[in-house]
């Protein structure tokens, strides 16, 4: 792959594209050179009489139209460069940003685990967005300019190579600095855009914890932590702004020396009688134009310095590896196995699971209870495949569970978790989630079982009303009751249930009870429960403890055994009796 | 900054504004852009002295002041570096000022924020918010630090260039203004109209939705992996994706003619002046002061480029920003909730509502409550219980005063909550929600923020009150180990504790509780009810009660039932009645017997 594409993180679509543009604006480039050249034709034309010539109208006029005609040439050149560039770079963009987020959605979830909600947003929008700059901005217009100034460059020195030298030795100094001074500012940028991340983020935390952020009067600056961060921004903002303006701004001044040099050098030139008066002349008005497109080259060089941190990180996003498996195979029964499995969130860290050997029985229920911490959550993502076991085998029907696409495993199961996703989307659009083929009866005869009745019709638009971001205006319970409504619809040979009656009133409680037992007949069903009473009639309970199977049985047997199970449900009668006085 | 004007400015006027938050420094790097862009112009003069000194003596070039002729080349180069210097000048002061208006400006929106009830921050959406403390105020960055300064320059400049185009021969400088006008023109008709600033507000809006909904992708991950339906909220941001692109594309797109156009004129300016050189040149006396006169200006002309690319960029760069304001303002006007006038201070503490009517939605939602009245005695145990809807955690959002009541009062010791000085409110109230949010911060800082004056050793006590110094101790930091950092996972339950440790250093003299006991295992449970008992000690409780057996004990349980009070009473009392309070425990008392079993073993459904 060229090094270019592979740079700006590039498809082979559009790297072509990218060829295309950075030909459009050289064309343009050199479509500013012809009325250039028209105007020192003119000039010469004009000082013809003092050479001892006769100055000729026709030939003015001549000139005057040419100068027209290439005028409008640079406006049809920058028409098509323009669209060229920027629809070229638009286009490159959504590319960009649908792959990300393709990308993202195949990535195992130990990344969403590591990496924080705004780091991961700000991949797809404002690194883009910084691509996308680079893309239409800054990469066709660096390289046209460097291919035009070479041409004109050479140009003159075929001229007179003399006062070309006089002309652009600045040039290779001013563009050295810049380009030495890179390590300094590049460091400034990458702080900056640290900071930058960093008060992005606390924003958002700003924003979600609105409540607390009043509750405890620390509103705006009040808040340390934000004021802080957004401090620190400004600082390095202005490091880096200056910190590169320097730079820049002594490259150019290094550069505009040349205007003097020039000079020195025609005069010198023409009182030695070594170069002719016309030819002084025209350099002279070359040199106060030429600049312009080098100082271009020299501040869109460390800008896009600067953008190629966001493609970078683009880039390490997209160097993530992702979670893939057989797309075809088939689970044809539905027990799991756990062998020997351990595992932990994060590389180095204790283990969340030690040396598992668990059998859940396929039609059976099976409850996973103990203390907060003791694995019972990370053991239903295992067997959903958001994380890989680092050892041991997890098996469903006898297939494990690594070799298997997951969104494929995905089919065979459904899940009630206690923190429900809701879209920003209707009520049956979130409810569809479960079954996005599912006529709106089948919809709704489902959300009817789970409950959802009471609480959609009392909406102003009922199952048509749509929901806010996350579905903010509904309570823990109603979201529970979508989300069983959305297990119904899927109808899925195994559940999942994590905590599924939590955040219900009595009344409701009851009610969700019904739509779960209906929920799992037949079906595999794992279950974590705090409250041990209502797992009691499982098959099987499984007490876990730091990670580890401490003991397994039935119900009765647990608590004859009068082990940690035992003392859990002792504990928990307590606290039912438990009551708010003083 | 002065809400009421804010509001009413828009456009160019309100930039100025925000600008003007930093006025020495602002004219300060205005001055400077000034004088930058006219000493910008000495290297066109001194080439056009060189080249008059040259015809001057040209039959022979020998007796030429070699020296005077480079001495032009050489102010030519100071001109040129005067012109860079003054300009850097001119930015760092603009740049110290565009950081720390921003920094003002942000710090600003987000305590408006905090002062807006809460039902506006569920409609608006985080993602929103944030885009525009992200991306819509740092805008204002471009527009002070560099559009202000080229502005200044751009439009000093020309006028510079105007008095030297006809301070020397009035009939090239007629024809080069024509020049440069119908550039200026060109570009004024680009910006300025109606449908550029449609275009940039639909632009703004799709900007804006593609945010939102990649926040919500990525939010919604887990569950879209679960059901499988990550094609489907992909589906959905890449909508979002693609009407973004169609949109910026269409905007782009819409310059292309005009751009240009408008390029192609200021590079060529001297084309305006060629027919009247020749024209001129015709019919001249004296061809020698013609010929360098004719130079001057087309030499000079060239200088109109760089001036007016600027001017093409700085009023673009103008119109999004605008854009990006006035969305900012739009959310600055978000009433805030009106504070008192002269504000009172309670000094006892029975809170009270008072026939309170209240909806979390001006238009489309049904009342959240209606009627409701009731006291929570000062020192007393107040639990409020009934079924989910039926306005249980709208009470205990309206006695933090998230929201304001739409009909009667809910007061604190006889005084309207609206009297109070929220600062002050907050003070005397402190709540455990069920959504605890903890900041990424050391666990001591997060408890802290209760009372931020309070020393280490208070917190800590708070801590073991509400039973959480001992997790805190094995955590790898202890009390500094960052909330969220690696390696930190905290249970919901401890979560829930440090939330009351919150609330217990905060020693507020009412207690809101949100109960929501029913995430947890029972040891975590049962240690967070103790941590209750801590946080309620001679306080006035509001208990919003999930499970009734935690209202059991209370002095007075409020029943609520779809947004009204159904009952009210102590648990004897409302048992012996027989109303949705002992009908609300018969199906308690099945709910919690209930198993989870196969329904043909017929182990008993409730």
């Amino acid at each position: 792959m060229p090094k270019l594409q592979q740079a700006m993180m590039l498809t082979d679509d559009g790297y072509r594209d990218l060829k295309k543009a950075i030909f459009a604006c050289t064309l343009t480039n050199f479509s500013m050179l012809p009325p250039f050249f028209t105007l020192v034709q003119f000039v010469a034309e004009l000082l013809r009489p003092f050479t001892g010539g006769a100055i000729s109208p026709t030939k003015l006029w001549i000139l005057f139209g040419a100068g027209i005609v290439s005028a409008f040439l640079t406006y049809l050149c920058q028409r098509n460069d323009y669209r060229k560039t920027y629809v070229v770079s638009y286009t490159q963009s959504k590319r960009t940003r649908v792959a990300v987020a393709e990308h993202i959605r195949r990535l195992p979830m130990s990344v969403f685990n590591s990496k924080n909600l705004s780091d991961l947003t700000s991949n797809i929008m404002a690194d883009v967005a910084n691509s996308e700059h680079a893309l239409s901005h800054l990469a066709p217009q660096l390289i046209a300019n460097g291919v035009s100034i070479t041409v004109t460059c050479a140009l003159l020195a075929i001229y007179d190579w003399r006062m070309a030298l006089a002309m652009f030795i600045t040039m290779p100094v001013s563009i050295a600095v810049v380009t030495l001074s890179e390590k300094i500012y590049g460091r400034l940028a990458k702080r900056f855009m640290e900071a930058k991340l960093d008060a992005s983020d606390r924003v958002q935390e700003y924003i979600d914890g609105i409540k607390v952020i009043r509750a405890c009067n620390m509103d705006g600056e009040r808040f340390e932590a934000l004021r802080k961060a957004l401090r620190e921004m400004m600082r390095n903002a202005m490091k880096f702004e200056l910190g590169a303006g320097v730079f820049i701004m002594g490259a150019q001044t290094i550069l505009q020396a040349g205007i003097g040099i020039t000079t020195l050098a025609g005069t010198t030139l023409l009182t030695g009688g070594r170069i002719s008066f016309e030819s002084f002349t025209l350099f002279l008005i070359i040199a106060v134009k030429i600049y312009g497109p080098v100082i271009t080259l020299l501040t869109l060089l460390p800008e896009l310095f600067y953008f190629r941190i966001g493609i970078r990180r683009i880039r390490d996003l997209m160097a993530i590896e992702t979670m893939d498996g057989d797309k075809e195979k088939d689970i044809t029964s539905f027990g799991i196995v756990f062998e020997h499995v351990d595992f932990s969130y994060n590389k180095g860290e204790t283990q969340t699971i030690r040396d598992l050997n668990l059998t859940i029985q396929a039609g059976g229920i099976t409850a996973l209870v103990g203390p907060s911490g003791g694995g019972k959550s990370t053991i239903l993502k295992l067997i959903a495949r958001f994380w890989d076991a680092d050892r041991g085998k997890i098996s469903i029907g006898g297939v494990n569970v690594k070799y298997i696409d997951p969104e494929r495993l995905m089919g065979y199961m459904s899940f009630v978790f206690q923190d429900v996703t809701l879209f920003n989307d209707t009520v049956l659009g979130n409810i569809k989630i479960g079954d996005m083929d599912a006529t709106e009866e089948r919809a709704r005869a489902a959300a009817k079982v789970a409950r959802c009745d009471d609480f959609v019709n009392k909406l102003p638009e009922g199952y048509n009303t749509t929901l806010g971001e996350n579905g903010a205006t509904l309570s823990g319970g109603e979201r529970q009751r979508i989300s069983i409504a959305r297990a119904l619809l899927k109808d899925a040979p195994i559940i999942l249930l994590d905590e599924a009656t939590a955040s219900l009133d009595p009344e409701n409680e009851a009610a969700v009870q019904e739509a779960i037992s209906a929920l799992i007949e037949g079906k595999t069903v794992v279950v974590i429960a705090h409250s041990l009473r209502s797992v009691m009639g499982a098959d099987k309970i499984a007490v876990l403890d730091k990670g580890r199977l401490f003991e397994q049985g039935t119900g009765e047997e647990l608590l004859a055994k009068n082990g940690l199970f035992a003392k859990l449900y002792d504990i928990q009668r307590e606290s039912l009796n438990w009551t708010a006085k003083k | 900054m002065d809400k009421e004007k804010s509001a009413s400015k828009t456009g160019f006027a309100r930039l100025w504004q925000i600008a003007m938050m930093k006025k020495p420094l602002i004219i300060g790097s205005m001055l400077l852009s000034a004088a930058a862009s006219v000493i910008g112009f000495t290297p066109y003069i001194s080439v056009y002295f060189i080249i008059r000194e040259i015809l001057m003596g040209f039959s022979d070039v020998t007796p030429l002041d070699a020296a005077a002729l480079a001495r032009y080349g050489w102010i030519a180069f100071a001109g040129a570096a005067c012109n860079i210097i003054l300009y850097f000048a001119a930015l760092m002061l603009s740049h110290i000022a565009a950081f720390g208006t921003l920094y003002r400006l942000k710090a600003d929106f987000a305590s408006h924020l905090a002062r807006t009830p809460l039902g506006f921050h569920a409609l608006t959406g985080s993602g929103k918010l944030r885009k525009i403390i992200d991306d819509n105020i740092e805008k204002v960055e471009g527009f002070i630090a560099h559009q202000l300064p080229d502005f200044t320059a751009a439009l000093v400049a020309p006028v510079a260039m105007f008095v030297i185009l006809f301070a020397a021969d009035w009939r090239f400088g007629a024809a080069a203004s024509v020049g440069v006008i119908v550039s200026i023109y060109k570009q004024a008709r680009l910006y300025g109209d109606k449908s550029a600033k449609d275009m940039m507000n639909k632009y703004q809006s799709a900007l804006e939705d593609m945010n939102n909904a990649s926040v919500e992708y990525i939010r919604g991950i887990s569950v879209v992996k679960a059901f499988k339906r990550t094609v489907y909220s992909f589906r959905r941001l890449r909508e979002a994706i693609e009407s973004y692109t169609d949109m910026v594309i269409d905007y782009t797109l819409s310059w292309e003619k005009g751009y240009s156009a408008s390029l192609a004129i200021v590079h060529n300016v001297f084309l305006f002046i060629m027919p009247v050189a020749i024209l001129l040149g015709t019919f001249t006396q004296d061809y020698a002061s013609f010929a360098g006169t004719a130079i001057f200006y087309l030499i000079f002309s060239q200088a109109a480029a760089g001036i007016l690319t600027k001017v093409i960029y700085a009023s673009g760069a103008l119109m999004q920003i605008s854009g990006a304001v006035d969305a900012m303002d739009a959310i600055l006007a978000q009433p805030e909730l009106p504070l008192a006038e002269n504000p009172k201070s309670p000094t006892s503490f029975d809170v009270e509502f008072h026939n309170v009517t209240f909806s979390y939605d001006d238009e489309k939602r049904t009342e959240a409550l209606s009627d409701v009245s009731f006291i929570a005695r000062q020192g007393e145990v107040t639990a409020v219980v009934g079924p989910s809807g039926g306005g249980k955690s709208a009470i205990a959002s309206l006695i933090p005063r998230f929201f304001d009541v739409a009909g009667g009062s809910v007061s604190v010791g006889g005084v309207d909550i609206r009297e109070i000085d929220p600062y002050d409110l907050m003070n005397k109230v402190s709540f455990v929600f069920q959504d605890v949010f903890l900041f990424r911060q050391s666990v001591l800082d997060n408890i802290r923020m209760g009372a931020p004056e309070a020393a280490d050793e208070r917190v800590i006590e708070a801590a073991k009150a509400a039973q959480c110094h001992e997790f805190i101790e094995k955590l790898p930091q202890g009390y500094q180990t960052v909330i969220g950092a690696k390696g930190v996972n905290l249970s919901g339950g401890e979560r829930q504790r440090i939330a009351i440790a919150r609330a217990i250093v905060k020693d507020c003299p009412i207690v809101t509780l949100d109960e929501a006991t029913a995430f947890l295992d029972p040891q975590n449970e049962r240690l967070i009810q103790k941590a209750f008992e801590s946080l309620m000690r001679d306080k006035t409780v509001i208990m919003i009660a999930h499970r009734l057996s935690t209202a059991r004990g209370a002095d007075q349980i409020i029943v609520m039932d779809e947004g009204r009070v159904a009952e009210r009473g102590t648990h004897d009392e409302l048992m012996s009645r027989s109303g949705r309070y002992s009908e609300m425990w018969r199906a308690y008392a099945g709910a919690s017997s209930w198993r989870m079993a196969r329904r043909k073993e017929g182990t008993g459904n409730a």
